[in-house]
């Protein structure tokens, strides 16, 4: 027995990935806010008239940076349907969770083109910047614009990172001091003419991460600082566009150390010694023309790289295996899409993508793993009058290619629908709308040494969503509210489960959950004079209920752990000429984290973050306070976050 | 409490009983989640649970992160290793804590003569009187159960797993289990240790590699799992006899290799042993289940056709029904028999309890991962054995050793408990 201290060090990468979730949440929603200004396509001609059907909420512009915000999983806790699960500290991994379809249906997007990972299919977002960006948003099921790729039709969600276009030239320079030994700078240059706009940004963050902690209950008083948590990263990215072309390069090269759980110790002699090492490149361009009114084509193209080395080898390491295991990925893709508008009120979508995925890694009992994944797309959408419709029709193929000896999966080929109805009276829109998607196991998932199970069928959401959204403006005054009640099927999930009978674990399909849900967002911008004043607000209500096995009284229709029911957000923001004061606060419910004692839960938390920004000529400045009242509280049992902290940052542009 | 009755029945024709108070008394130690800090004890009293939280409630503090295995080292004192918490936690059969110590990180399982107690680490350091030693492979340490120190430790195979004390030496079986991960290969030895020097006196290879998880004793006899490697090599069962590799037996002659997995194993309170598990493949994502009682003297003779499947009463059945069946256990004082589902390691387990005859007892919700058992004397079995009134000695009354196993061939010069009395065989 003692099956996890043997086996689970092993596979931790995979099984906490899948078992573990975490919350937080907030809103806001401008549909199509600033679409207009920046793109100028057929695509965009279109949307300005349209009211959209897609549901979106988006942050953008001075709201996006006045957030108090390191990465954009700072940013996307604030929107609702949202969880983040972060293992605390800048170097923790953090990814995000849409209205509980789980990490890997969350598809993560930069200027059109997806980021993956074949090797596990989530994204830390704690590696993008929040700095070069112009929006964040996030789309349930489909985003709806007349010229998509197919792979953008592939995911559950979607968020969409847009990298800003710069209109001027300038050179900045920007340092920040933050609590726990935290130090960053960062160097943006930037051009604009004769239609040609781009940049160089590069950024250097070291922080030590030794944020203290205190665990207090009836059993204990564990009071102590956060040990091999500190982070050094180095990321450069350089843009370059033209009217329909965009091009993005992307360098990203991290060491970060890997803390464990607090757990009884009798002293600090004995602490997680893994260490993890990160680098990151992608190189991206996408093309989209337009002829005449009728047809628009866009292509787009990537080439990634990652590598990754975990490493447990040191003597200080008494209690895992001491490994120092290599990762390499190479991913390239292609994909081609058409719009074409027969008439004023129809227009219709064709796409192709095609990913070639390679994996090595220097593990055990393991060969390079090839896939191919190969997506088309047809696309209708009815725009008459009040009424909108939108309905697509997806085909996925998958192939894997490896000389492993348990051979590879059997190729995998399914179609999923998607359907979205909307009508729209003055300033409400109703609409509607249903999305069946998988994910395709990942490469771990199916040929992980001593975890991977081949026989894996994808994991199946289906999506129901009714909503309604109001907006309002009038000089000054501009209110938007927007409501969608939800349902959400999951089924065959992949876990990680103990194999009966032996020391094992393998990834199986085991779960369905049923998801009820409510989000809402409200905001509202006053404007006068020189004052500025927005309010956004954002609240979930969620009820998943695991319907994995009708026998199991423990279990059956109870809720999933790591789910809160209720959670929400309230940001405030106060400008004044060259002043900006911000004020969060985030409530996050009550999580259960096992169904053995009603103790096994995560207790509520309410974050409240403060940030204060100035600029005179070319100096800005902004003091952070976050987690103002030092909340003590944790996304993952026994992974403490970081409590009260503050950032300084002083920026300077020619 | 009809079950109560009829074990009190079965004392009283060996000893006229002072005061009876409890008699079924059972500590299991529940794993929990590996990080999540959450083993628990669970205290099990004549059909009762006491508390799924048992040490918290006496301590007031937590047990740690993936308790390991449980034994007794004498009538006063348990030792439990806790693995990922890196700690050797002492306690009192009241489950009062007495001591604990961190020299030992990695810690594994236990084995005890009554004076000290062996454990089983796959670390490579060991704090011996205040002095950190390193090993490069693993290794087994002595624990002075008066001072609770480290007073000795010896290198043995890479991931060394089970451990048993027989005629002063211990049988350590060697997993090599990191093999999947690091330099080198799966072990497929006993190492045999001279209890009181500490020095290996002899290697026995058994052929069979990763011979980890549980290991039972039955006087000479061990019974330990391989669980193989998942993938070229099958799960497989060796019964080792200690007697003949101490006799300097060739190897060949010291074990027996079983077609069966015994990922969870117990003695039973004849002799036999209880094997449940399964030899799976990745591969084939396919499992082989096996349900099997052994007779170690029989397998030894005739190997895989020493093996019966002859649970008694609805111990079977009910098994096989569980969804994920996690620890066997029978109680050496009374023949009442145990096992555990873990279910889905989110949700607490449950254990099941049955008569000595197999009749299903009741089922007992626990915690998560509940896998390590101890059996606790019954109230007034040995307690005060001065105080005791034998009525009759009598001589064929079944003998145990001092961890409470049955035995029944016991060694000579070894301190065994007979009638309530030790007694030097």
């Amino acid at each position: 027995m003692g099956t996890p201290s043997l086996r689970l060090p092993a596979i931790i990468g995979v099984a906490l990935y899948i078992a573990l979730q975490a919350h937080k949440v907030y809103a806001d929603s401008i549909p199509e806010s600033a679409d207009s200004v920046i793109h100028f396509t057929k695509e965009v001609e279109v949307s300005a008239k349209r009211r959209p059907i897609a549901t979106v909420q988006e942050l953008s512009g001075p709201e996006l940076q006045s957030l108090s915000t390191t990465s954009i999983a700072d940013a996307l806790k604030y929107f609702a349907g949202v969880q983040i699960k972060d293992y605390g500290g800048l170097g923790g991994l953090k990814t995000i969770n849409v209205r509980s379809l789980g990490a890997q249906h969350v598809g993560v997007y930069i200027d059109g083109i997806r980021i993956t990972n074949a090797q596990n299919g989530t994204v830390d977002l704690g590696k993008y910047s929040l700095s070069t960006l112009e929006s964040v948003s996030l789309y349930n099921a489909n985003k709806l614009d007349a010229c998509q790729s197919a792979s953008e039709y592939a995911s559950g969600a979607t968020v969409y990172m847009r990298t800003r276009r710069p209109d001027s030239d300038s050179l900045s320079l920007t340092g920040r001091i933050g609590s726990f030994h935290t130090y960053m700078g960062r160097v943006n240059a930037q051009f604009s003419r004769k239609g040609w706009c781009g940049f160089i940004d590069g950024e250097y963050l070291n922080s030590k991460g030794d944020y203290p902690f205190r665990y207090k209950s009836e059993y204990e008083d564990t009071v102590g600082k956060r040990k091999n948590s500190d982070i050094e990263y180095g990321r450069v990215e350089a843009a370059l566009f033209k009217n329909g072309f965009s091009s993005h390069l992307y360098y990203y090269q991290s060491e970060r150390g890997c803390p464990g759980g607090i757990v009884r110790r009798l002293s600090d002699k004995y602490t997680n010694v893994g260490r993890e090492w990160d680098t990151d490149l992608f190189a991206q361009a996408s093309y989209q023309q337009s002829f005449g009114e009728k047809f628009t084509i866009k292509a787009n193209s990537k080439y990634a790289y990652e590598y990754l080395r975990y490493c447990t080898d040191y003597p200080e390491n008494q209690n895992t295996a001491r490994v120092n295991n290599h990762y390499y990925q190479h991913d390239a893709y292609l994909a081609l899409s058409g719009a074409y508008f027969p008439t004023e009120w129809l227009s219709i979508n064709i796409g192709y993508d095609a990913r070639m995925s390679w994996l090595d890694a220097d593990l055990k009992v393991f060969h390079p793993v090839r896939r191919v994944d190969q997506k088309a797309v047809a696309a209708g959408q009815i725009n008459y009058r009040s009424i909108r419709l939108a309905a697509s029709i997806l085909y996925q193929h998958y192939k894997d290619h490896t000389r492993l000896k348990v051979g590879a999966a059997d190729p995998l080929s399914r179609f999923t629908p998607a359907v979205s109805v909307g009508y729209t009276f003055k300033d409400l829109t109703l609409k509607a709308w249903y999305k069946s998607i998988f994910r395709a196991p990942t490469l771990n998932d199916l040929y992980y040494t001593q975890v991977g199970n081949r026989n894996l069928k994808p994991e199946y959401t289906r999506q129901f969503d009714i909503g309604a959204e109001y907006n309002y403006s009038s000089p000054g005054w501009m209110a938007s509210v927007q409501a969608d009640v939800y349902v959400n099927h999951i089924d065959d999930r992949i876990v990680c489960l103990p194999l009966k009978g032996t020391y094992t674990w393998s990834m199986m399909n085991y779960g369905e959950t049923y998801c009820r849900g409510l989000n809402m967002t409200a905001s509202g911008r006053y404007m006068t004079g020189p004052w500025n004043f927005s309010l956004l607000t954002s609240l979930t209500w969620q009820r998943d209920l695991n319907r994995t096995d009708p026998d199991n009284e423990t279990t059956y229709n109870k809720p999933i752990c790591y789910s809160p029911t209720l959670s929400f957000g309230i940001t405030a923001i106060a400008a004044w000429r060259n002043y900006s004061l911000t004020v969060s606060e985030l409530h996050v419910g009550e999580r259960m984290w096992s169904y053995a004692d009603p103790e096994d839960v995560l207790t509520p938390y309410n974050n409240v973050d403060i940030k204060l920004s100035a600029s005179w000529r070319r100096l800005l400045a902004s003091l952070e306070v976050n987690d103002l009242f030092d909340v003590q509280y944790e996304h993952i049992p026994r992974y403490p976050m970081p409590g009260r902290n503050f950032r300084l940052t002083l920026s300077f542009t020619i | 409490m009809n079950h109560k009755f009829k074990m009190l029945t079965a004392m009283l024709s060996i000893i006229v009983p002072v005061v009876s108070e409890a008699q079924e008394r059972i500590i299991l130690l529940n794993e929990g989640n590996w990080q999540a800090d959450n083993g628990k004890i669970t205290y099990f009293e004549d059909g009762k649970i006491v508390s799924n939280q048992w040490f918290r409630d006496v301590n007031g503090y937590k047990l740690g992160d993936t308790p390991n295995d449980i034994i007794a080292v004498n009538d006063n004192l348990i030792a439990i290793a806790i693995n990922w918490s890196n700690i050797v936690q002492f306690i009192t059969p009241d489950g009062k804590a007495v001591a604990a110590t961190e020299d030992v990180p990695n810690n594994r399982k236990l084995a005890s003569d009554g004076d000290n107690v062996y454990i089983s680490s796959y670390g490579h350091e060991c704090g011996i009187d205040g002095k950190y030693v390193e090993f490069t492979k693993g290794y087994v340490a002595k624990i002075d159960a008066t001072t609770f120190k480290v007073t000795a430790a010896c290198e043995v195979g890479y991931e060394p797993e089970g451990i048993a004390y027989y005629d002063g030496h211990l049988f350590v079986a060697n997993t090599g289990g990191y093999a999947f991960q690091e330099d080198h290969e799966y072990e497929t030895t006993v190492s045999i240790i001279d209890a009181s020097t500490m020095t290996v006196t002899r290697t026995v290879d058994t052929g069979q590699i990763n011979l980890y998880g549980k290991m039972s004793q039955s006087g000479k006899y061990l019974c330990i799992n391989s669980p193989g490697d998942y993938y070229d090599v099958q799960a497989a069962t060796i019964i080792f006899d200690c007697e003949a590799a101490l006799g300097g037996k060739p190897d060949d002659e010291c074990f027996t290799k079983l077609e069966y997995a015994a990922t969870y194993n117990c003695v039973t309170d004849n002799g036999d042993f209880y094997a449940i598990g399964s030899r799976y493949s990745y591969y084939t994502g396919q499992y082989e289940f096996n349900y099997i009682v052994i007779d170690p003297a029989a397998a030894m003779e005739y190997g895989d056709a020493g093996v019966r499947d002859d649970f008694p009463g609805t111990v079977l059945s009910d098994i096989k029904k569980m969804s994920m069946p996690y620890g066997i256990y029978v109680n050496p004082y009374t023949g009442y028999i145990y096992a555990t589902d873990a279910a889905s390691f989110a949700e607490g387990g449950t254990l099941y309890q049955w008569s000595p005859e197999g009749k299903l007892l009741g089922k007992f919700g626990v915690y998560i991962n509940p896998a390590h058992f101890l059996a606790l004397k019954p109230d007034g079995y040995t307690g005060g054995v001065d105080d005791v009134v034998i009525d009759q000695p009598d001589t064929d009354s079944p003998i145990y050793n001092l961890q409470g196993i049955r035995i029944t061939n016991p060694a000579p010069g070894q301190i065994y408990i007979q009638n309530g009395r030790k007694f030097k065989y």
